[in-house]
């Protein structure tokens, strides 16, 4: 019995090692076919016009939103802590490492895979069920330069001035925060932000904005693709895009910060 | 024109066709006759090159497309349209936009002749009128009359219909129908249907080929279905609805 048990046991790891290394291959492919199709930017320009509203413009409230609140979280808590070292000056010096560094681009990141992500997985899954794919390639339209390369475009192009809105509404907030609530002038918070700010500091802030927007888009995107069994389907695979595309964007911040810090 | 032969497709573990071979002739109708999630669908996307079979070929016009590439498909799948069985019209796209999205998206054409071939079908299908509405808006015969003009948009010399008349009122069912039939006598156009419907075998096709556990038990005129005594189609010879 328990033999039979560990051999079902271990046929199943197998299958599922099978299926998700097949599943890897597909991504890669999907992938590659997004980035290979980029040269047909110029037939899909209202695509990318359109995407790059839907990911750029229109995702600038929760943007602000996400950036805002951290960055007054972070004067009023930091604050706090540096108050009690009498280290109130440092205010602006540690909250726009922060900010600029990793929570700004970071809290972006993971808006973004919920609101666009989820929109991209929706999307495109509503109508890999209904047929519109097939439909696509039926009459001869490639539906990865058609439907993902120009979302990915977008988002490549979006995601920097957003990651620059994300740091700039953070840095506000937290000097309007340190102002009324810890009583720092506003010329010694921005003085301790501006001049010791270095180039590492936005090369690590700035080069995630890419790579979330590679992360985001190909895995909202592949997951819609690969939508099946239904409305219920759609609501899978638009789930599996979200937390998949938010767990490699904390990875991938991890990851960007220690590569550019430990070689600049 | 389209043929299958020794075509093996598998899902996993799963059959689903097994050697099939299968062949549809210019100018023709046939139909394909099964029951549902017998593979009947998976027949189309194989002739169209949607999906690949596991062993086997598949010939257009004598050509081997079984390995083409997605690119090099592209002109062969304009030999032949589609009708899917949900239609699978761009639902945030007008009428007229899903007859003229392909004609922009792959031929240069200019934007009279866009116009004219996008009137044109609209003609056809009888949806003057509706062009500026979105699918949604219309009923189910209405939406399935928009599919086939689609499917004729680029002038091909073949159709292929995926139920055509499921989910549709006998009315509306009865019109496509005789459509199909209208296209074949008057354009000279060949169709493949997938059906679980046998009256609209009856009603229409030349030629049937019945598919079950994932092999072809008949493929003949249409009026030699009676003769068999195949123990599957003398059961729905009765039953006339396949449901499983």
């Amino acid at each position: 019995m328990p033999l039979t048990f560990i051999r079902t046991l271990g046929n199943r790891t197998t299958l599922q090692l099978k299926e998700f290394l097949l599943t890897m291959q597909e991504f890669f492919f999907f992938s590659i076919r997004a980035f290979t199709t980029m040269p047909k930017l110029r037939k899909y320009w209202r695509d990318f016009l359109d995407q790059a509203t839907i990911c750029g413009a229109d995702s600038i409230p929760i943007v602000l939103v996400s950036s805002i609140s951290i960055g007054s979280l972070l004067a009023i808590e930091v604050g706090n802590l540096l108050e009690e070292f009498g280290a109130k000056t440092m205010l602006g010096r540690s909250t726009a490492l922060s900010v600029i560094r990793e929570l700004g681009p970071l809290l972006m990141g993971l808006m973004l895979s919920a609101r666009y992500g989820s929109r991209n997985g929706a999307e495109l899954g509503a109508m890999k069920i209904s047929e519109q794919i097939d439909a696509l390639r039926a009459f001869g339209t490639d539906p990865v330069a058609k439907l993902v390369m120009p979302r990915l475009a977008a988002a490549l192009v979006m995601f920097i001035p957003l990651t620059a809105l994300a740091d700039f509404s953070g840095l506000q907030a937290a000097a309007l925060l340190a102002q009324h609530y810890h009583k720092i002038d506003p010329g010694i918070f921005w003085n301790a932000v501006y001049p010791r700010l270095v180039a590492k500091d936005f090369v690590v802030g700035f080069l995630k904005a890419p790579v979330f927007a590679i992360i985001i888009t190909l895995v909202s995107s592949f997951n819609g693709f690969s939508a099946r069994g239904g409305t219920a389907g759609v609501g899978r695979s638009t789930i599996k895009g979200i937390v998949v595309s938010s767990g490699l964007v904390l990875i991938a911040n991890f990851y960007v910060s220690k590569i550019v810090l430990e070689n600049m | 024109m389209i043929e299958l032969r020794n075509v093996t497709l598998k899902y996993g573990e799963k059959i689903i066709l097994d050697k099939v071979s299968i062949e549809i002739k210019d100018n023709t109708i046939k139909a394909i006759l099964g029951p549902s999630g017998v593979g009947k669908s998976t027949i189309l996307k194989l002739m169209l090159g949607l999906i690949k079979p596991n062993s086997g070929q598949v010939f257009v016009d004598g050509v081997d497309i079984t390995n083409f590439k997605e690119p090099e498909l592209y002109p062969i799948r304009r030999k032949m349209g589609i009708v899917f069985q949900g239609n699978a019209l761009f639902d945030s796209l007008t009428i007229g936009q899903n007859f003229s999205f392909f004609l922009r998206e792959n031929l240069r054409l200019p934007e009279d002749e866009i116009e004219r071939r996008v009137c044109e079908q609209i003609k056809f299908a009888g949806l003057e009128g509706y062009e500026d509405q979105l699918p949604e808006s219309l009923s189910g015969g209405m939406r399935k009359r928009v599919a086939i003009g689609r499917a004729l948009i680029f002038n091909p010399k073949m159709i292929l219909f995926d139920e055509p008349t499921a989910g549709l009122d006998p009315v509306s069912s009865k019109k496509i129908l005789n459509l199909i039939t209208d296209l074949r006598n008057n354009s000279g156009l060949g169709a493949v249907f997938v059906t679980h419907i046998i009256d609209d075998v009856f009603a229409i096709a030349d030629r049937v080929a019945v598919l079950y556990q994932g092999k072809f038990i008949f493929d003949d005129v249409t009026e030699k279905l009676h003769e068999s005594d195949h123990p599957f189609i003398r059961s729905i010879l009765s039953d006339k609805i396949l449901e499983l």
